[in-house]
């Protein structure tokens, strides 16, 4: 965990690296990570325990998963997807929603197709249509969420008990299901950001747009399809938040949108295209999950979070941004 | 030659795509709602836009100059909440200025980290967003605070003039002067020249820092502005007041014209956007349509507005044309 890539770089698209700002780069995440659990272990007897550590990550999973997808969007040059909760929404409350009409499993699955249509459709306006990406997401998260909200009439959608709800809820060897499941997207993702040609086609893309365009990559498919992963991701979080809660509301994703694009700069990911990578944003949401932890165990406010959050954004970029001036003067 | 007139009338459509709003909602409206198209339906319609009004006026000349701020509706509720808590203990109208004075400081504090900080706009407001929203739960402890003077906010709404209410007026007012320095004189214009290409405006002999540096401090001016307007006029400072506003301004900016990308926009566009949202917004509350429908309608306004432009505007047909061409010129021979 703690053998933290540099980002892949495509030669002549994405500048190399140099200097100070690299190996800071490196080591600085596993540092934060090492930093917050010592800071827990002193401050709280009950920070360092397994089912303390578990529910962290547990807890932080599902948005984890948004995370995800968001590092695709934000390494192809996509900005951020704001639309998240929407699609959260939409499927969290089609898992439940349909539920007796099709059972339970097909519900979860027809959860996740709409959630990834409404990705598709975020991919076409951004990818085909080129429309600024936060204005194309912000329409399209109203749009989703106020017809979600209008399918089940504005109120809360109960489940019923169901094999698949208990699975998700339970723990495979002592794990929780969640957990499992962000650890094999995150392993999945991995490689294909790092490894596969729609990787480095995103690299490409995020990096030098035109050059990518003039290499035969296909520019707006691979920007289309960083939204339709992150709308499926965001089904599935939905999904699994709603059948593990037994139901479901329209705002069960609020604020995830913010949450998982914190994650991913802090993990060190540019929202500006052509750097990141996927291991940089678990740590992200490592560190996300930390922080929230400590406040909680220290006995700040919960309302503190965001302040916290906010504030080593600014720290984690302008540190980012200064060696990266540094860095290009020498 | 189809092509040709379909591109025209839909850059006609663009183009004057308010008075099409503003005309299609009252048809509608006329037609619905029975004693639609009055002066009191305007003057309501007017008043009730001027919180998001204030703000979308407030992000106009960031996005002309090419920047995002996502803080604004973290600003009203600080400046909101501010306000209403220091009442009591100075006073109503210095009240109102502290509330003021926290806007224009959470401008100052963006401008810094955007312009000192070299941090990306996007990223620096997101930031400031979170923080403030935290801050305005802590301080509050995530409870509305109510006025000690209810009635001293009153007469914001009351009748002033035909179609104006004391705050609506503010806004109008706020609207012209903002328009007049955009287009009348040499700061403003200088303004488009930062947000159009930056490098070449500094090349130009403009500190384009220093625009920046100021449209954040007047976004975050606005933004108290909407704040101490929404907290008198409610007389109660929420913390979580302006979450729910940044899309609809941002929707209203849109609808008016002004780009993302800089370079250009008005404050009447903007003006004209806050307007069409508005009486689209009374006109669905009329005919009893759910908010959460409304959502929907607003949503879609705003992606087919931007699509229309984006199709219509012919960046898009080169740009797509060139890819085109340069996704098979490496592998096959060019034939032309």
């Amino acid at each position: 965990m703690t053998d933290l890539k540099a980002p892949v770089t495509v030669p002549g698209i994405v500048g190399a690296r140099s200097g100070a700002g690299s190996v800071l780069g490196r080591i600085s995440i596993p540092i934060a990570i090492v930093v917050l659990v010592v800071i827990g272990a002193v401050t709280s007897p009950s920070f360092l325990t397994p089912s303390n550590l578990l529910n962290v990550l547990n807890a932080n999973s599902t948005v984890g998963l948004i995370a995800l997808g968001m590092t695709f969007v934000a390494v192809c040059g996509g900005l951020a997807d704001l639309s998240v909760p929407a699609n959260v929404a939409m499927g969290g409350l089609i898992a439940l929603g349909a539920q007796p009409a099709v059972g339970a499993v097909p519900a979860a699955i027809l959860g996740l197709v709409v959630a990834t249509l409404g990705g598709v459709v975020n991919g076409v306006l951004v990818g085909y249509l080129r429309i600024n990406p936060i204005i194309a997401t912000l329409g399209t998260g109203s749009v989703l969420l106020g017809l979600s909200q209008l399918v089940i009439g504005g109120g809360i959608v109960y489940g019923s008990p169901s094999a698949i709800a208990d699975f998700v809820s339970g723990s495979a060897l002592g794990v929780p299901i969640f957990i499992w499941i962000f650890v094999i997207v995150a392993l999945i993702l991995q490689p294909v950001l790092s490894r596969t040609a729609f990787g480095r086609w995103n690299l490409a893309v995020g990096g030098n747009y035109a050059a990518a365009a003039a290499s035969a990559v296909p520019v707006r498919f691979t920007k289309g399809m960083a939204f339709v992963l992150t709308g499926f991701l965001s089904g599935l979080c939905g999904v699994l938040l709603a059948l593990s809660n037994g139901q479901a509301r329209p705002i069960i994703g609020t604020g995830y949108e913010f949450v998982a694009i914190t994650a991913v700069v802090i993990g060190g990911s540019s929202l500006f295209g052509g750097r990141g990578s996927i291991i940089r944003t678990v740590g992200g949401v490592l560190i996300t999950a930390l922080i929230g932890n400590l406040i909680i165990l220290i006995g700040f406010p919960t309302q503190a979070t965001g302040l916290i959050t906010g504030a080593i954004v600014l720290a984690a970029v302008g540190v980012d941004a200064y060696f990266r001036r540094k860095a290009g003067r020498e | 030659m189809k092509r040709v007139t379909f591109r025209t009338a839909g850059t006609r459509i663009v183009q004057y795509r308010l008075l099409v709003m503003l005309a299609a909602v009252a048809i509608f409206g006329a037609v619905s709602v029975n004693d639609f198209l009055t002066f009191d339906t305007f003057q309501s319609v007017l008043d009730r836009a001027t919180v998001v009004g204030f703000l979308a006026l407030g992000l106009t000349p960031v996005l002309i100059a090419g920047q995002i701020d996502l803080s604004i509706g973290s600003a009203l509720s600080m400046a909101g909440i501010t306000t209403i808590f220091m009442q009591p203990i100075i006073g109503n109208v210095p009240a109102a200025l502290a509330g003021l004075a926290v806007g224009v400081l959470i401008g100052v504090i963006n401008g810094i980290i955007v312009v000192v900080f070299k941090i990306n706009s996007l990223v620096a407001t997101l930031a400031t967003l979170l923080i403030f929203a935290s801050l305005a739960l802590l301080v509050t402890n995530s409870y509305p605070l109510s006025s000690a003077d209810p009635i001293f906010g009153i007469p914001l709404t009351s009748d002033l003039l035909v179609i104006l209410t004391p705050r609506s007026a503010i806004f109008v007012a706020a609207a012209l002067i903002m328009f007049v320095w955009l287009k009348a004189t040499p700061s403003g214009r200088n303004l488009y020249a930062v947000g159009s290409n930056a490098p070449a405006a500094t090349s130009a002999g403009i500190n384009a820092n220093a625009y920046l540096f100021m449209t954040f401090v007047i976004s975050g001016f606005c933004a108290g502005a909407a704040g101490v307007l929404q907290s008198l006029s409610t007389a109660a400072g929420s913390p979580v007041a302006g979450a729910v506003m940044l899309i609809p301004a941002i929707t209203a900016v849109v609808i008016g014209g002004t780009r993302l990308e800089g370079g250009r926009g008005s404050s009447l566009a903007t003006f004209g956007g806050v307007l069409a949202l508005g009486a689209l917004t009374a006109l669905l509350e009329y005919n009893g349509v759910p908010s959460y429908t409304q959502a929907v309608y607003t949503g879609l306004l705003l992606i087919l507005l931007i699509t229309l432009d984006r199709i219509v505007s012919g960046d898009g047909t080169t740009t797509s044309r060139t890819h085109r061409r340069g996704r098979v010129a490496p592998n096959t021979p060019s034939n032309s």
